[in-house]
């Protein structure tokens, strides 16, 4: 009798442990923490985060906290336009994981605002391009016809194995031009990985 | 003293392997800076008292530029002789104490070399930025 007791026990414990440890549930983490995946050959969220905020911080610190910032748009804010950013990694990546967080912070600052009707591979905002451009042909209202700066960009990477070990090495290349051509800012933010195999975290 | 050769051998092997993950670093500087850093009282709250004791804050200096932003830079220095990795993350928060968030706001990890010391800093989203707090962690896994 007690031996039945106690087996029955075991079986619901086990059961019980057993189903702790199976669980193959999706979880959700902060993007903005250490606790995304990462792995050596891809440019993770963790990399994009720290490309971003290097970036933002050197902008900001560099030229707009500086006061070298000028500008033509609404309320004196500078008028900022995307160039190309060029991928010339073997990955297929957005670029715009890396610029929408530079356009985000940079309109937070309050001194910046973007022309999503100007771009290269066309405006981003047709509607808004087009409402521009009647404006510009009624006269109805003061419209800047060219942004005071653009910003453009290069990610590069680099992949070295010695061993077992692999290392991948990316570079993110920005800089911000004026209307006249010339570089006022730029920043160069390297990062570097090794890993045997994917790994979680750091 | 009579020392068995096999036990110096062994010894000194022991001491190889332990010193092999171990790589400190000498810094040297003026013994009068050329600046004056503007240094501010801080609050820590500890919760990780092993992260503690390994990467401590040596000091913390607040300046603002021209176009009123805060900027703050941290020294931290690993205790330890051992390679660390740790990860910070600056919050930010207006004259009202309301959090200013943005894009820069995420963990960034950095490593150092043992007793080495290093400087991080933080420049605040916008200009309506007052006040900071800078949190640190460690390497959970």
């Amino acid at each position: 009798m007690n031996r039945h007791l106690v087996s029955a026990a075991i079986v619901v414990v086990a059961a019980a442990l057993l189903g702790g440890c199976a669980s193959s549930q999706a979880t959700y983490v902060d993007p903005g923490s250490t606790r995304t995946l990462t792995n050596v050959g891809e440019i993770n969220v963790q990399d994009w985060n720290m490309a971003s905020e290097a970036m933002i911080n050197s902008l900001i610190a560099k030229h707009i906290n500086s006061g070298n910032l000028k500008g033509s748009g609404p309320d004196g804010r500078a008028v900022l336009a995307i160039s190309r950013i060029v991928n010339n990694t073997s990955i297929q990546i957005d670029t715009d994981i890396l610029v929408k967080k530079i356009r985000v912070a940079l309109l937070g600052t309050g001194k910046v605002v973007a022309d999503i009707t100007a771009g290269l591979g066309g405006p981003e905002d047709p509607l808004a391009a087009e409402a521009k451009r009647e404006a510009q042909f009624l006269g109805t209202q003061k419209v800047a016809s060219r942004p005071d700066y653009t910003l453009s960009g290069k990610i590069i990477e680099n992949r070295t194995r010695q061993g077992n070990k692999s290392e991948s090495t990316y570079v993110f290349q920005m800089a911000l031009a004026t209307r006249d051509g010339l570089a006022v800012w730029e920043e160069e933010k390297t990062i570097t990985k090794q890993g045997k195999r994917s790994a979680v975290g750091w | 003293m009579n020392f068995h050769p096999v036990r110096v051998v062994a010894t000194a092997a022991l001491l190889a392997l332990l010193g092999a993950g171990c790589q400190t670093v000498n810094t040297t500087e003026t013994a009068q800076p050329a600046f004056q850093r503007n240094m501010v009282s801080e609050k820590r709250v500890i919760t990780d008292s092993s992260l503690a004791r390994k990467v401590q804050i040596q000091g913390v200096n607040v300046s603002e530029g021209p176009g009123g932003f805060l900027k703050v830079q941290v020294e931290l220095q690993n205790t330890t002789r051992s390679y660390r990795r740790f990860a910070y993350k600056w919050e930010w928060f207006d004259k009202d104490g309301n959090l200013v968030d943005g894009p820069a706001s995420v963990a960034i990890t950095r490593q150092f070399e043992g007793k080495e010391s290093l400087f991080v800093q933080g420049v605040a989203p916008n200009a309506t930025v007052r006040d900071f707090r800078l949190k640190l962690y460690e390497n959970a896994r």
